[in-house]
């Protein structure tokens, strides 16, 4: 299990401190997938960068319990390739020089496999779509075995068809190897239809919890997920979210 | 092999020479024609002058070039990761800069003597700059978006200096590489000019000092073939191994 306790963090802008974060305590239960949406500048990526150890946070603490994540992959909004390495080498990146090199060809294989780009594995970067170098991203993630999965808005960039399938990829990703997936995002459809949970994130603080109990895969144009969407929607756009209290639900997030 | 466009272009400038030397306009004294000098030529190749001069000079640049980049990939990168002792150097290093290698060459030659310490040191100075201005400048541009992918691998600080820093770095250093090469034959052949008994540059001041314009000519057209050929060669081995930065290549044009 991985918490956020009363998490915070400031930056300096000139003469000027800006608070990204402020008093954020969360609960991301083991095997979970939750979804932080929330419009930009909310704070989410900060939020994603202090749990990923990008940056350490102004107050607070993260913990992680015993049997907690220990292996982290990170899915960043661009796909971040090394342009000096082809496809299988991007994967492999993460790996360390001490596992046997068959080891290493072998889960890059796998990892290949799971975003179905196999036979682009000597392809560089340069030859690749979006949609294919974002999936190298992810797979360059997986290949960690990662118990905690990361994504920045991974899909942000992508048309909304290859944008269905990735979301449709993740899941099934998510539903084999059951990795802790914390999901940022500002597409409130794209929320619901990947969160087990649902966070709202308003001017750096969790503004709402919205569980989603629906069956994977989601179908975007159903009433329950349409229900959803409008509940999360009037929360975000509630009149002056930062001096309203935090709903109590917010406070602690995901009840576990 | 160069492009049709390429070859016609020289065998233009050819025939401009031959016109121009051929016309009576301008004296052959003061420009032989094309025959003269690669009959010129045919005759300093086969006797080994050619080669003798050429060796020596090929001697100087590869020893100067090298050790310039001995000494300027290292100290880039010590200023690249340790910013105090950049912004305590930096400023002198400006100046030194701004000094035109051969403007040193009297304080050389007092201090190293008219050998060959004194011709590679012009060589190091020459082609010191643009390697050290490469790799600093490629290190300092490095993307941090892909130092973040390194971190959240759990690279270490050197894994992330070697496995993302460097091969970030290598566009900006290669078009370091290129120009400091470039730098290092018109290094040489000043060297050679005032204070040689070998290498082209000598071959050359011999030449104007006993009135013959043709070998002065031959020998300005062996250093720009061999310039030529010694940047093919580094862009051949860059493409060979690093062939994602074909396009970086043409900026390197010095």
């Amino acid at each position: 299990m991985l918490e956020a306790h009363h998490l915070g963090k400031s930056y300096r802008l000139g003469d000027n401190e800006v608070t990204a974060l402020a008093d954020v305590s969360l609960t991301f239960p083991r095997g979970s997938i939750t979804t932080i949406v929330g419009r930009s500048g909310c704070g989410k990526t900060t939020l994603l960068r202090l749990l990923a150890g990008l940056e350490q946070p102004s107050s607070g603490e993260l913990r992680r319990s015993e049997g907690g994540p220990q292996r982290i992959g990170v899915v960043f909004q661009e796909a971040r390739l090394m342009p000096w390495l082809d496809v299988a080498g991007n994967v492999a990146f993460g790996l360390r020089r001490r596992l046997p090199p068959e080891a290493i060809a072998e889960r890059s294989r796998a990892a290949l496999d799971m975003v179905g780009l196999s036979a682009f594995a000597e392809a560089m970067p340069g030859q690749l779509s979006g949609g294919m170098a974002q999936r190298v991203a992810i797979a360059r993630a997986l290949v960690m075995e990662p118990d905690l999965l990361l994504l920045d808005e991974p899909f942000a960039a992508l048309d909304a068809f290859t944008r269905r399938a990735m979301q449709n990829e993740l899941i099934a990703i998510w539903q084999r190897k059951r990795p802790t997936i914390v999901f940022v995002t500002h597409d409130v459809e794209e929320a619901v239809l990947l969160g087990e949970h649902v966070l709202e994130l308003e001017r750096g603080r969790v503004v709402g919890h919205e569980p989603v109990a629906l069956p994977f895969p989601r179908d975007p144009t159903t009433a329950e997920v349409n229900d959803h969407r409008r509940r999360i929607l009037a929360k975000l756009t509630a009149p002056s979210p930062a001096s309203a209290p935090l709903p109590e639900a917010a406070a602690n997030a995901i009840a576990t | 092999m160069p492009r049709l466009s390429t070859l016609a272009v020289f065998l233009a400038a050819l025939a401009l020479w031959h016109l121009a030397s051929n016309s009576g306009l301008v004296s052959t004294f003061l420009l032989p024609s094309p025959r003269t000098v690669f009959e010129t030529l045919i005759e300093l190749a086969g006797s080994g002058v050619l080669a003798k001069h050429t060796l020596v000079s090929l001697r100087r640049v590869v020893s100067g070039y090298l050790l310039a980049i001995a000494i300027a990939v290292p100290c880039a990168a010590l200023f690249s990761l340790t910013p105090a002792l950049r912004r305590l150097i930096e400023p002198l290093l400006e100046f030194l800069r701004q000094v035109p290698p051969l403007a040193m060459m009297p304080l050389l030659i007092l201090w190293l003597g008219i050998g060959e310490a004194q011709k590679i040191g012009i060589i190091v100075l020459s082609c010191f700059f643009p390697i050290f201005l490469g790799v600093r400048g490629g290190i300092a541009a490095v993307d941090r978006k892909l130092i973040d992918v390194g971190t959240v691998c759990g690279f270490s600080r050197s894994e992330i200096m070697l496995r993302i820093v460097l091969p970030s770095a290598l566009p900006a250093i290669v078009v370091g590489l290129r120009i400091g090469l470039g730098y290092s034959w018109r290094a040489l052949v000043g060297a050679e000019l005032i204070a040689s008994s070998a290498g082209l540059g000598y071959m050359i001041v011999d030449a104007e000092n006993l009135a013959r314009t043709d070998i002065v000519l031959a020998g300005i057209l062996v250093i720009g073939v061999l310039g030529l050929i010694t940047d093919h060669l580094l862009r051949d081995l860059i493409q060979r191994k690093a062939p994602w930065l074909a396009g970086d290549l043409e900026m390197a044009r010095a």
